[in-house]
């Protein structure tokens, strides 16, 4: 039996809503190995952003375990959770969230220098020229089109070879060319860097290249479909 | 009206905190205004002496310096007019417990008896025929009470003949009070007067002597108020930050309001609204402010104003609806103004615009280099404007080239923030806190720069008038070492020195100071208040023989110390201080008519020495020259100098001994000057606290900027914490944004206090005052204001950064 790097054991989560509890994850369970491309399918609303944020230790379950690599995320310290997100865990998002202040390179940079890694311009290049984007690494992002803000984004997120790969609506922001670019790399992140991808999508080309899909419906697990 | 609602003090509410600091900003701005002018309003408020309480309403006041012979007031009594002679002499008396009060002579009809006011005589516990000992021109007397009268001033009054005896002044008056008949003509009676007193005598109309006063106090009170400003102008620049940030982050919602129809005027007036606001708010607060802190000024003022003008009495701090509207007004007027520059930006966003704020300030970035071009223009324009020559007595053209020097430094403030960031690229990029920093002020150029602009202000303000006080401090410390040569100084055991009264010496004392075994020299000096071109003045009087012999008068570049002094002695020449010559325009060689006595006497400038004791001025002549006019004049005050190796400690005593009957006090050279350090130090302690006012009003923006920078930041914070930072991390870096803020205030801040210390010293105290100060900054003091100042914004950044902290990662992250 394949280990899971990532688990969930009946996960849910409720927010408070004017004072109104409001559940937004009802007891969801599922697990991802390595070199995994897990997506997750459903409306807008019904908990996906909220599962990847569970998932990437940024936040934590009303009731059920996160697992990563069989750790619960809930009895990290804080210090234990700053390290866990900096060395383990990768994320993309939907806004690219490229720092407009920061060249393209020192973008993908950043991970690596929040973590005082040495060398860092040297693995931000290679991650760069992975990408394609080593010709725009003096580039402010705003001179960017979106698909290369979001392949720098990638560029980013694996900068740290992270063991998880976490990425909301990738494509949502995109046309179909830079879309798919877009996935190839993450598809390309799994199987070459063995990052285990967890990817919260609408589009039917990212769900494409998942090995699971999950499909969520107001916070619960309607499907899983293996291929 | 649901606009201003909506779209201004809606976020003003879900701001509180900064909403808070910009009031509180333009509060204390506006209460360092109204307090300065209060405060000097009550310091400088009643000039009125204690002498017309008693003597009631008086048409003209006859004065002259070195008295009135008293015939002239049978001449006087002789003229076919019903008026009123009122004879009048004054002088000191000191009584135990209490210190000098006023003594004055006056008319009453021989009665016996001193009158008292009931404020006194309760302090004193006297009751009617108490006895009262007194020390009057330096001899203990005794006076009875002979009638207690209603009345809150401090003095004495006693009939004018036996003030004569006490103060040894016989056959004199200090002054005629004349009350004219309501029948009179009062032109005739005036012109009659004048043909018959000596023309050198001078006719003062009621409330004359009060717009003397303050016509010689105006420089002082002008630049005091100047000086308060400061900190209406840093908030000046943190109103216009805090609009432009409102406008910024309200970019979209005005486009939005563009495109369903909202004029242009609209816009405008929506942040002006906003910035009314704040204005209206913090000008109130600030009034109230103001009053309280005006209490806790005046005495400053007034002590400033008693060592070296005139003698006051402080009034009540009295705040009129006028003065408190006015300061509203004030305080509205500078919101307004500063927020016209965002406002109107605001009115230019186009309907269509959804312009990103990186696209925005990219564009404040292209816009650096034209803010330099303006920085040289306005830098060129402030240096025209101090060349220019004083207006009435204003130095306007100094004023102006402050103005323009801010204006200058506020257009490079934007090309300061780009040269530091390319300056520390690679001491930024070894700690990722320092990297985000540095690129995240740049990135905000625009509002960076009015922070840095603002701080620099304050800390320019604060270096120049540190240099300018240093300097002064020091040139002051250079002259009295050389004006004060003597050993031991002698004068009258009257009040304390003020810088129009001029108590006599018992005339007993000189001979005796010369007498002592050891003293080398006697200079003794006279001291008269005079008029010249309608301006108070001192004509002093000395052996400038022995001035020349053991003095080191320093005297205007090319001009021959040894050869002027020696040409004054038995002659119609004099010697003139620097601010005199300055103030009415007379060389070397030029001739003065200065009243003396009876005579209109002309004088021959021999010479203009350096002088900093009073920007009224100075005009000396030898003793030979004023006893030549004013035979009886008492001297004023004796410099004792000793033989070499004799033992000051021993002839101080022996001096005290010999004159104990004639109440003198001796003072050694250095008690001298500890005293009149003491007296410049308290001088210049309001200036400190004004410039404190106006840092923590910069620290104030700096927080609140910085604050605003945290919150519009706060979803590239949050992504910080996505990408593996630690909250301490976040928090380290808004820190390091205030120490670059710090940083980068404190250098433009250094150059423009550099440049309007040059201003202040060499256009503003030069035209104001008339003296030539020398350059020294001090250094020492300077660095440590520097740090603390630096330290003080890097605390400023404590609570932003405790918020950038606590910033929950997932909900700004996922806000937009």
């Amino acid at each position: 039996m394949v280990e899971s790097r990532l688990e969930l054991r009946a996960v849910s989560k409720t927010y408070r809503n004017g004072g109104q509890p409001v559940e937004v994850l009802h007891e969801v369970s599922l697990a991802a190995a390595a070199g995994t491309v897990t997506a997750l399918l459903g409306r807008s609303g019904c908990g996906k952003t909220t599962l990847l944020n569970l998932a990437g230790a940024m936040d934590f379950p009303t009731s059920g375990e996160v697992l990563i690599d069989g750790r619960a995320t809930a009895s990290l310290s804080e210090p234990e959770l700053t390290a866990l997100r900096r060395n383990r865990v990768g994320f993309v998002f939907q806004f690219f969230q490229l720092l407009p202040t920061l060249t393209v390179l020192e973008n993908v940079e950043l991970p690596l220098l929040l973590s005082g890694t040495r060398n860092s311009l040297d693995t931000a290049r290679d991650r760069l020229r992975w990408v394609g984007l080593e010709e725009k690494s003096a580039a402010m992002p705003y001179q960017l089109s979106g698909g290369q803000m979001q392949r720098a984004a990638i560029a980013r997120a694996l900068v740290n070879s992270p063991d998880l790969l976490i990425a909301d609506e990738p494509t949502g922001n995109l046309d179909t060319a830079s879309g798919d670019q877009v996935l190839a790399l993450i598809h390309e992140a799994a199987s070459r860097f063995g990052a285990t991808v967890l990817i919260a999508t609408h589009s039917a080309e990212a769900a494409a290249i998942a090995g699971t899909r999950i499909m969520l419906r107001d916070g619960r697990v309607q499907s899983i479909e293996r291929r | 009206m649901k606009l201003l609602r909506t779209l201004i003090l809606r976020p003003l509410r879900r701001d509180p905190l900064r909403t808070a600091l910009t009031i509180l900003s333009v509060a204390l701005g506006v209460a360092v205004v109204v307090a300065i002018d209060l405060a000097g309003d009550a310091a400088t408020g009643s000039f009125r002496s204690s002498m017309e309480t008693l003597g009631g309403k008086t048409d003209l006041r006859i004065l002259a310096n070195g008295g009135i012979d008293e015939h002239w007031i049978a001449a006087l009594a002789a003229l076919p007019f019903n008026a009123r002679w009122s004879p009048v002499v004054e002088g000191q008396a000191a009584i135990s417990g209490v210190g000098s009060v006023p003594l004055y002579g006056v008319d009453l009809a021989g009665a016996s008896g001193i009158i008292v006011p009931d404020g006194l005589a309760r302090r004193l516990g006297l009751t009617d025929k108490s006895a009262l000992p007194v020390t009057v021109a330096g001899r203990a007397q005794e006076f009875h009470v002979g009638k207690i009268i209603d009345s809150a001033a401090e003095f004495i009054a006693l009939d004018i003949a036996d003030a004569q005896q006490a103060l040894g002044r016989f056959g004199k008056l200090d002054r005629i009070d004349v009350t004219v008949g309501p029948a009179e003509n009062f032109a005739a009676v005036e012109d009659a007067i004048r043909r018959t007193l000596p023309s050198s005598y001078l006719m003062q109309k009621p409330g004359a002597r009060n717009e003397e006063n303050q016509r010689m106090l105006r420089a002082f009170r002008w630049n005091l108020r100047v000086l308060s400003y400061i900190s209406l102008v840093v908030g000046a620049f943190l109103i216009y930050n805090t609009i432009s940030i409102s406008v910024v982050r309200r970019r979209a919602e005005i486009g939005i309001l563009r495109a369903i129809g909202a004029a242009r005027s609209t816009i405008l007036a929506l942040f002006l609204a906003e910035a009314l606001l704040f204005g209206i708010a913090g000008a109130a607060l600030g009034v109230v402010l103001g009053r309280a802190l005006a209490g806790a000024t005046v005495g400053l003022i007034a002590d400033t104003v008693n060592a070296l003008y005139t003698t006051s009495r402080p009034t009540p701090v009295a705040l009129t609806s006028a003065e408190a509207w006015l300061g509203i007004f004030t305080g509205a007027a500078v919101a307004l103004f500063s927020a016209l520059a965002p406002a109107r930006e605001a009115m230019q966003v186009a309907p269509t615009e959804a312009m990103s704020r990186g696209a925005h300030e990219h564009r404040a970035r292209l816009r650096w280099r034209r803010g330099l071009v303006w920085s040289a223009g306005f830098a060129v324009v402030a240096a025209a404007a101090s060349q220019a020559e004083q207006i009435s007595g204003y130095p306007i053209g100094g004023y102006a080239a402050a103005l323009f020097s801010i204006a200058a430094a506020a257009m490079a403030a934007p090309a300061v923030v780009i040269a530091v960031n390319r300056g520390t690229r690679a001491v930024a990029r070894r700690r990722v806190e320092s990297l985000l920093a540095a690129r995240s002020l740049t990135a905000s150029l625009s509002r960076t720069a009015v922070v840095v602009a603002a701080l620099a202000t304050a800390i320019a303000m604060m270096a120049s008038v540190g240099i300018m006080v240093g300097s002064f401090r020091e040139t002051v410390a250079l002259w009295l070492d050389t004006q004060l040569r003597a050993d031991l100084y002698v004068r009258s055991a009257g009040p304390a020195a003020t810088a129009e009264v001029h108590p006599p010496l018992a005339s007993e004392v000189p001979p005796i100071l010369a007498a002592v075994a050891g003293v080398a020299a006697v200079d003794v000096f006279h001291g008269l208040e005079f008029h010249y071109r309608g301006e108070r003045a001192t004509l002093g009087a000395g052996n400038l023989e022995v001035v020349r012999r053991y003095g080191r008068l320093r005297f205007l570049p090319g001009q021959n110390r040894d050869a002027i002094l020696r040409s004054l002695p038995g002659q119609d020449r004099a010697i003139v201080s620097e601010p005199f010559a300055n103030k009415h325009n007379v060389h070397a060689g030029d001739r003065l008519t200065i009243p003396i006595g009876e005579r209109n006497v002309n004088l021959t400038i021999a010479g203009i020495y350096f002088e900093y004791s009073s920007s009224q001025g100075y005009v000396i002549v030898d003793n030979s020259t004023l006893l030549k006019y004013l035979p009886n004049q008492p001297a004023t005050n004796a410099a004792v100098y000793l033989e070499r190796g004799a033992d000051a400690a021993r002839i101080q005593r022996e001096i005290q001994l010999r004159t104990a009957a004639y109440g003198v006090t001796v003072a050694p050279n250095a008690t001298l000057r500890r005293g009149a350090i003491a007296i410049f130090d308290r001088t210049f302690a309001i200036t400190w606290a004004l410039e404190a006012v106006a840092i923590v009003v910069a620290m104030l923006g700096a927080a609140n900027s910085l604050l605003a920078l945290v919150l519009d930041r706060r979803r590239e914070l949050g992504l910080l914490r996505y990408l593996g930072a630690s909250a301490r991390q976040v928090s380290r870096m808004i820190l390091t944004e205030a120490a670059f803020l710090g940083a980068m205030a404190l250098l433009l801040g250094l150059a423009l206090g550099f440049a309007l210390s040059l201003v202040l010293v060499f256009v503003v105290n030069k035209q104001s005052f008339g003296w030539t100060i020398q350059f020294h900054p001090p250094l020492g003091l300077l660095a440590g204001a520097f740090l603390l100042v630096w330290c003080v914004t890097v605390v400023a950044g404590l609570y932003p950064a405790r918020v950038a902290a606590r910033l929950n990662p997932i909900d700004v992250i996922h806000e937009e």
